[in-house]
């Protein structure tokens, strides 16, 4: 037996995080998806593979994606002249629930209801698998499913899919579960969507995240695909491959002599070229320097006018090393807070009483009328990326003050 | 800080004038132009620096061309200080000495002494005149807290400076109810974005509609083309049906041939007979020529005419002459048995004219009736011989008695001898009463015969004399004669009984002793009329074979002379050898003697081939055949034509030819199916051409990438709103943070200032004004009634006193952290005589806490205050 699970390929779901892209790697980032999803079922074709897995979050119903529709359709229809069947249990962003889908997918697609059920498969070899799932009804399924699940059919192979989280105790809004309870179903596979960082959670029987096909922010860093699964003298042994068209790269560098943004300039292109990438890779550098940069120079960086001259200029050493340099963030070594004229204690006070989230709620005021920034500052860690970015400033403008004594 | 003397080096009018003052209250009186503002310059100007050179008219720079500057001794913080400013850059060289400790201090250090006061803070609530008590009318909150923080903590300068500066660096990112701000400009294009991604997204209705609406049209375009593919083929059905049509109608007028009911009038028939005749004129053709030839040779050979007639025929003879030794063997045969029957009739007449007396033979007896005979005659002879014995034994009883009495023998015999003569008296007088007439004397004449015949033989002897020897010998002779009798009645039982079978056989006229020999004839009569029937049946066979024999040489050799079988043997003979000799002696016409015999075959079963052929077709002649053939041959061509007809047309049309009842119908649905054809082709090319349009806006919704472009395009935006909003945040939040920190080292002041700025307004307003409330934009006042009023809704007077009322609140209560004395410079020239008069007693009031210089023109200054200090700046 040979099959593919992936899982969350987000097809036609924009990059996050970026600001300004040449309008080359525009069209390689909106086609990524695509061509990541592409590859699986290339995989899956080359393979003759007995059936494909997906794992939900296979698009993002919000987004109303004509693209991802029309590609859908045509790459079931490609897996149907391959004779593969597809089975497909939707999640919290490819929900069932869509009015407009109001034609049905090619045969060899099932897509699994809002109740767990099992499709039983019988393979060329003769062999019997049998798959359960379900598909999430609406953007979230709070109650653990698994008990819906049936015990090990009298198949040869059971297989569970399903879209979902680790349950934490309190606000589980992804069909939450226990690894052990997924164990006591004692399948052979556990085809898991919704992590996008691929993992695994149980090496045998596998249970395991496939990650998504096509890392989209900066967080979802590094190589992304899905798992070819064969059987092995009776057990299955998923195999990772590569889809992702364009990877996320998130390198630190530590640059001890460097004190101008020219410096820095030269120091970025020396390391790209010494780091080239096999891939299209939007790289965010984070760059550790010995001491603050000079007034203007922090301007500049912060404005972010710096970052967009140096793109511009660098896009030669950029292209060649395959790399985009999304953003340049530079941290100081051992900055701290501490005004000389006022004692540290009315600091604290102050810090006490301005970062507060009603404080916080009051002045971001009419701003959460924008869906977009309201979503970004609900954010767990948003209060804490302000006040630390408050503090920042703060202590630049310590350093100013320092000055302004002196 | 209290400020003990003012020494002028040179400044606007002023120039090497010193001016001592004291703790509490100065008052410096003098007219317009004696230099009260510019005292009020000065202090400004040598605790914060000279104005720039751009601002000449702030400078004050002296008149008469004296040094620029002066010098100011004050106390602060228990500590005294000489400062001294001359011109020079930067506001001017300072020269600052600590006169307790007798140091020299660095110029820097002034500000920081200064703290939290600077030009701004001295000259916005220190400092008071009339323009400046006019502020009270943009004074608002913001503008008081600011104040307040500005003396509120040391350095506080720099940081509201620095919480100023990231507010409006934040302004420029956002304002909430701006338009030109980066992110109110981003907010703006988002909302534009997000419209334009909706009105993208509509495509995705459509692009379902447009799936679902191609799905319908694939659909139906498969309907159309089966329904389009099976109304062509209706038409076409239709318009070959009318192309057939005037094939159908021959067809119809054919169609009324009938079938052929004659069987064996087919080409091939007529082959078969062509050939069977051919084959006959062929036979008889060589055999005519055979013939011919024959007859050449035979001309040729002199030949007899039987041999000749032979010839012709002896294909029929040949059999004939085979037949021949049997049929001489018939002959003889016949001739035998006509010997034979002529002996076996005379035998046959012998016997007859032996025992056939009547002319009829006697019956030969049956086995039991010859048994019987047998037993009568040996019972007969038996009896005969007993009847001798006992004759004998009578005559020799006889003649024993007769030695005994030999009349007796004498008188017997004439008994016996009269017996005879009794019996033949009696059938003589039954005889001859036969012919008495009348039946009734015949019938007595017989009876009385009968009794006569009786008589003598029974009654007569019985009447016999007998002795007793003689008795016994008469009786012997008695039971002799008894005995004899007895058997004489048994020998003519037995020859009754004999004489009946006999009569019954027609051996009447025979003798018993001769019936078994007449047996014997008659058997052998029997055989022989046996054998003469089976002969006579035999000869009539061989007969019949030789007279037929002779018809058939007859019926073929016409000429042959057939009367005598010897005759016809011998001429049959003859020709044999006479064919025998031409066999042998001429192979030739021996040759076509056979081959005419062949023709001769040949010709006749060619004939009889013929013949039978007609026959069975129950046709007379050949010419009848061919008739019938003709006419079976043209219905054969009718049907065949029709059948080609058929053909071309097809099963399926020509049926549906038969459906249709006219032309004109049919021309009716030809058309009315190809209008039919051509609304599907209308249909299917509407729906094809929908598909098309469909395919092409689904490939232009899909390949557009509007959405997606519109989507990251969104998506970097939202990034860039986010890094904006972020920003803006942090300037904001530090900006508070810095407000915060500032009031928390500060400590809140604020509501004491409020509340004491309450008071002194009251007083100054002679208790028509009793509360000031500070509302986040702006100040208001509530009169003794308890109505509200605006600072905006007040007298200008009014509203000056309320500044001041507020500055020197102020003042006041930071004076235990910055105790800077306020200098009014002519600050009540709006005020009316009694407010007046009541800010000089607030003056002096407030004086206890706070170092007052008063530079007035007003001379009824000095009627209100008793100071310790008055100058008047005329002196």
């Amino acid at each position: 037996m040979k099959f593919i699970h992936a899982a969350d390929l987000h097809l036609d779901s924009p990059f996050l995080g970026l600001q300004h892209l040449p309008s080359a790697l525009l069209t390689q980032v909106r086609e990524s998806t695509f061509h990541a999803a592409t590859a699986v079922f290339d995989r899956a074709i080359a393979e003759q593979v007995d059936f494909v897995l997906l794992a939900g979050d296979l698009f993002d119903r919000a987004e109303q994606s004509v693209a991802a529709q029309a590609y859908l359709f045509q790459q079931f229809d490609r897996l149907n002249a391959a004779k593969i069947p597809v089975l497909i249990s939707f999640g919290n962003h490819d929900y069932l629930a869509d009015q407009h889908q109001t034609v049905a997918y090619p045969a060899n697609v099932t897509v699994f209801g809002a109740d767990v059920s099992t499709q039983t498969l019988t393979l060329a070899s003769g062999e019997t698998v049998a798959i359960s799932g379900f598909s999430y009804p609406q953007r979230w399924v709070t109650s653990d499913q698994t008990p819906a699940f049936p015990d090990h059919a009298a198949t040869d192979w059971h297989i569970g899919m399903l879209h979902g989280a680790v349950a934490t105790g309190s606000d589980d809004h992804y069909a939450p579960f226990t690894v052990a309870e997924l164990l006591a179903k004692r399948y052979d596979y556990w085809a898991l969507g919704h992590i996008h960082q691929r993992q695994l959670l149980v090496e045998q029987p596998p249970m395991l995240y496939a990650g998504n096909t096509q890392g989209r922010a900066i967080t979802e860093a590094g190589d992304r695909g899905a798992y070819l699964v064969t059987s092995v003298a009776g057990k299955l042994v998923p195999q990772f491959f590569s889809a992702a068209a364009i990877l996320w790269a998130a390198p630190q560098l530590d640059l001890a002599d460097v004190t101008t943004l020219t410096a820095l300039s030269q120091q970025l292109v020396t390391w790209l070229a010494a780091n080239p990438a096999d891939r299209p890779t939007l790289t965010a550098m984070t760059v550790h320097l010995p001491q603050t940069l000079a007034h203007e120079d922090a301007d500049q960086l912060a404005s972010g006018d710096w970052l967009t001259l140096w793109q511009r200029t660098q896009q030669r050493a950029m292209r060649q090393a395959n790399r985009y340099v999304i953003a340049v963030t530079v941290t100081v070594h051992g900055a701290s807070v501490s005004a000389p004229q006022l004692d540290q204690q009315y600091w604290e006070q102050g810090a006490a009483t301005t970062f507060t989230p009603a404080n916080l709620q009051a002045l971001f005021g009419k701003l959460a009328q924008s869906p977009a920034l309201a979503d970004w500052f609900t954010r767990a860690q948003t209060p804490s990326d302000l006040e630390a970015a408050a503090q920042q400033k703060l202590a630049q403008l310590m350093g100013e003050e320092d000055d302004h004594a002196s | 800080m209290r400020l003990n003397r003012l020494t002028i080096y040179g400044f606007g009018k002023f120039h090497d004038r010193t001016f001592q003052l004291t703790a509490g209250l100065n008052v410096l009186l003098g007219p317009n132009e004696a230099g009260k503002s510019t005292l009020t310059q000065f202090i400004s100007a040598i605790f914060f620096g000279f104005p720039t050179k751009k601002h000449p008219e702030l400078r004050y720079e002296p008149l008469d061309g004296s040094r620029f500057g002066g010098e100011i001794a004050f106390t602060l913080a228990g500590t005294d200080y000489l400062l001294s400013r001359v011109d020079g850059p930067r506001g001017g060289k300072v020269t600052l000495r600590n006169t307790t400790l007798d140091l020299t201090l660095p110029a820097a250090t002034l500000p920081r002494l200064m703290a939290p006061v600077d030009a701004q803070l001295f000259k916005n609530v220190y400092a008071m005149n009339e323009p400046q008590l006019g502020t009270v009318f943009a004074a608002s909150k913001q503008e008081l807290v600011d104040r307040l923080r500005h003396v509120g903590a040391v350095g506080s300068d720099f940081w509201l400076h620095q919480a100023r500066q990231l507010d409006r660096a934040a302004d420029e990112v956002y304002k909430p109810q701006g338009r030109k701000p980066a992110l109110n400009q981003l907010l703006q294009e988002h909302a534009e974005l997000t419209a334009k991604l909706e009105k993208a997204n509509a495509g995705y209705a459509s692009y379902w509609d447009l799936l679902q609406r191609q799905q319908q049209r694939r659909q139906q375009q498969t309907d159309l083309q089966r329904q389009l593919a099976v109304q062509r083929q209706i038409a076409g059905q239709y318009d070959r049906q009318l192309a057939l049509w005037p094939v159908y109608q021959q067809w119809r007028k054919l169609a009324a041939t009938p079938e052929s009911t004659h069987r064996g009038f087919q080409q091939r028939d007529a082959t078969a007979l062509e050939r069977l005749t051919n084959q006959a004129k062929a036979t008889r053709a060589s055999q005519q020529a055979d013939q011919d030839q024959l007859a050449g040779l035979q001309e040729q050979q002199q030949l007899d005419p039987l041999f000749q007639d032979y010839l012709l025929v002896s294909a029929q003879v040949d059999p004939l002459i085979v037949q021949l030794p049997d049929i001489t063997i018939a002959e003889r045969e016949r001739q035998r048995l006509q010997t034979d029957q002529a002996d076996l009739q005379r035998r046959a007449s012998e016997i007859e004219q032996q025992y056939a007396t009547h002319g009829q033979m006697p019956r030969a007896f049956s086995l039991v009736t010859t048994q019987q005979v047998r037993q009568l005659t040996s019972n007969l002879s038996l009896a005969t011989q007993k009847r001798r014995r006992l004759q004998q034994q009578l005559n020799q009883l006889n003649e024993r008695y007769r030695q005994q009495q030999p009349t007796r023998q004498q008188r017997k015999n004439p008994l016996a001898d009269k017996q005879i003569g009794w019996l033949a008296a009696g059938l003589i007088v039954l005889v001859g009463s036969m012919f008495l007439p009348a039946t009734l004397f015949k019938l007595a004449g017989a009876l009385l015969g009968v009794a006569v015949g009786y008589y003598g033989v029974f009654i007569v002897d019985s009447s016999t004399p007998a002795s007793r020897q003689q008795q016994s010998l008469e009786d012997d002779i008695r039971d002799v004669q008894a005995q004899l009798r007895e058997t004489s009645q048994v020998i003519e039982q037995v020859t009754r009984q004999l004489d009946d079978i006999g009569d019954a056989h027609g051996l009447g006229d025979i003798s018993v002793d001769q019936w078994a020999a007449a047996q014997t004839a008659i058997v052998t009569w029997d055989r022989l009329t046996q054998r003469l029937e089976a002969g006579t049946a035999q000869l009539a066979t061989a007969t019949q074979t030789v007279t037929d024999f002779k018809a058939a040489i007859q019926r073929v050799l016409p000429r042959m002379t057939v009367t005598n079988m010897g005759d016809l043997t011998t001429q049959l003979k003859d020709l044999q050898v006479t064919q025998q000799r031409l066999q042998s002696q001429e192979s030739d016409v021996a040759a076509i003697a056979a081959r005419l015999k062949r023709d001769q075959l040949a010709v006749d079963r060619a004939q009889q081939a013929v013949t039978t052929f007609l026959q069975t077709r129950n046709v007379r002649s050949t010419d009848a055949f061919y008739r019938q053939y003709q006419q079976v041959r043209e219905q054969g061509n009718r049907l065949s034509q029709r059948d080609a007809l058929a053909q071309q047309m097809g099963d399926q049309q020509l049926a549906a030819l038969q459906r249709v009842t006219d032309r004109a119908t049919l021309v009716q649905q030809a058309t009315t199916a190809t209008s039919q054809v051509t609304k599907f082709q209308r249909q299917l090319d509407t729906v094809t051409e929908a598909l098309a349009t469909g395919a092409g806006q689904l490939v232009h919704l899909t390949a557009s990438g509007t959405q997606a472009t519109l989507r990251q395009q969104l998506a970097n935006l939202e990034t860039r709103m986010q890094a904006l909003t972020q920003d803006w945040l942090v300037d904001r939040l530090v900006s508070q943070w810095i407000a915060a920190t500032l009031a928390a080292a500060s400590g809140d002041r604020l509501p004491q200032i409020v509340k004491t700025a309450s008071q002194f307004y009251d007083k100054l307003t002679e208790n028509r004004y009793t509360e000031i409330e500070l509302t986040p934009t702006t100040l208001r006042v509530r009169r003794t009634d308890g109505a509200w009023r605006l600072v905006s809704q007040l007298s200008r007077g009014t509203a000056e006193q309320l500044d001041l009322a507020v500055k020197l609140a102020f003042a006041v209560v930071m004076a235990e952290r910055v105790a800077m004395p306020v200098v009014i410079d002519d600050g009540f020239v709006n005020f009316d005589d009694q407010r007046r008069r009541a800010a000089y007693r607030l003056l002096a009031t407030i004086s206890a806490d706070v170092q007052v210089i008063l530079l007035t023109a007003d001379p009824v200054v000095t009627d209100e205050l008793t100071t310790e200090n008055l100058i008047r700046l005329t002196d």
